[in-house]
């Protein structure tokens, strides 16, 4: 447990969890956007400034442009992605198995992408993959119209991180390998 | 002695090629969705891939359109929208506060066009009929007095109880009723709707609100949905300077 705490406050990995987190959020509210935002930064008659204003007013459409429901889990999948991304950093480097963890927190993150909306009605990420047509037929039989692979992938990267913090947590010891023996 | 790990930690290199599988296949059925879903992408008229951005199809404004603002503006925000979408019901709000800041000395006018989600919002095809039936028997004026009390009268997401707020929205218009009625069910506005939805997917739209901000050198951004006021500014501010 004393690591894990170590963790947390280690100011280069915390650094690196809330840098992580906010690359997930920036990248969940920028998505729908970004053909607009390619198009800003690539056209050199346009200010820097009004480069970097764009993308920080879209933030707020956390506030405009999503369900409760989704900006709850955009904001979870977020966070839980951060500690996850610090937890295996810190596993990769004390040389211990990652395996468990980070697959669910890697599905966890896929799912709870694929689920993030209502950012305009009908634009999951779902829709703009499947098409608009197919993608809204996929909503339409889901009571939570695309929240489910939200809450998903909540669930996943918070087991994710508890698999993760069980092995950090866990003492280093040589194990039996044969109980035969 | 140091501990060993039993299992080979295959975990990061696994992840990376499903991540990379899965954005690989997000790509190609989003530039080409005809590869897998064929049935899907002929349901689209004009060139215009499923979910692909290509402004150029854009229907050029005229003066059949709803505009609010001079039509001469520098600035144009063409908006494809949703009666039943929650969040064109705030957009809304917000583009009547951006009329009040850039529309009175006509610099931006504001478009509306349909797209009505009927997969998700059954009824919005059938307000968007109604909202051109007011149009046709009160004017522009007439339209935009629809669209704002309709947004404030209902609850979106398909809660609406339509044959209860539509003839009560044409009442307080002061339209003549049985020729609302009549409209409503003619049939006469349907190419109309279908030709504004057809047209948002053939530009890249995939839910509601979709707008395009046309600057006066005729460059487009698309802006998509209900984004604050501070980001509908932002972009008009750069449009403005786009000349």
């Amino acid at each position: 447990m004393r690591n894990l705490v170590g963790i947390f406050k280690s100011p280069p990995y915390l650094s690196f969890m809330l840098g992580t987190s906010f690359a997930m959020f920036a990248s969940a509210v920028l998505l729908p956007n970004r053909a607009l935002l390619v198009s800003l930064w690539t056209d050199p008659s346009i200010p820097l400034g009004d480069k970097i204003t764009v993308p920080m007013s879209i933030l707020g459409s956390i506030a405009t442009n999503f369900s409760l429901l989704s900006a709850s889990y955009v904001v979870v999948i977020a966070v839980l992605a951060g500690i996850n991304a610090g937890l295996i950093v810190s596993l990769l480097r004390s040389g211990r198995p990652v395996w468990a963890g980070s697959s669910a927190g890697v599905v966890g993150i896929f799912s709870g992408i694929l689920g993030i909306g209502c950012a305009a009605c009908g634009s999951l990420i779902l829709t703009a993959i499947l098409g608009t047509t197919l993608g809204a037929s996929i909503i339409t039989v889901l009571p939570l119209r695309g929240g489910e692979l939200g809450i998903l992938g909540v669930v996943l990267l918070g087991a994710a991180t508890y698999l993760l913090a069980r092995q950090i947590t866990k003492p280093l010891v040589c194990e039996i390998t044969n109980t035969n023996i | 002695m140091e501990p060993e790990s039993k299992k080979p930690n295959y975990a990061i290199p696994v992840a990376i090629i499903i991540a990379g599988v899965l954005i690989a296949a997000g790509v190609l059925m989003r530039n080409n969705p005809s590869i897998i879903w064929a049935g899907f992408s002929s349901q689209v008229e004009g060139n215009g891939a499923i979910g692909v951005e290509n402004l150029d199809l854009l229907q050029p404004v005229v003066a059949q359109d709803h505009i609010l603002g001079n039509p001469d503006a520098a600035v144009k925000v063409i908006e494809y929208a949703d009666f039943e979408c929650p969040y064109c019901k705030g957009f809304d709000v917000t583009m009547q506060r951006i009329m009040s800041e850039y529309g009175k000395d006509g610099r931006v006018a504001w478009i509306y066009r349909h797209f009505p989600l009927d997969q998700i919002h059954t009824k919005a095809r059938r307000e968007a009929v109604a909202s051109e039936c007011t149009a046709e028997l009160g004017g522009q004026q007439a339209f935009w007095r629809f669209a704002n009390r309709f947004y404030e009268l209902t609850p979106s997401n398909d809660q609406t109880d339509i044959v209860t707020v539509l003839p009560q929205i044409a009442r307080e218009l002061g339209l003549n009723e049985s020729q609302f009625a009549s409209c409503l069910t003619s049939g006469k506005y349907d190419k109309h709707i279908e030709e504004n939805y057809q047209n948002a997917i053939a530009i890249g739209g995939t839910g509601t609100p979709w707008n395009i901000i046309v600057a006066p050198n005729g460059k487009k951004y698309s802006l998509a949905g209900g984004q604050p006021y501070s980001a509908v500014r932002a972009l008009i501010d750069i449009a403005l300077q786009q000349k």
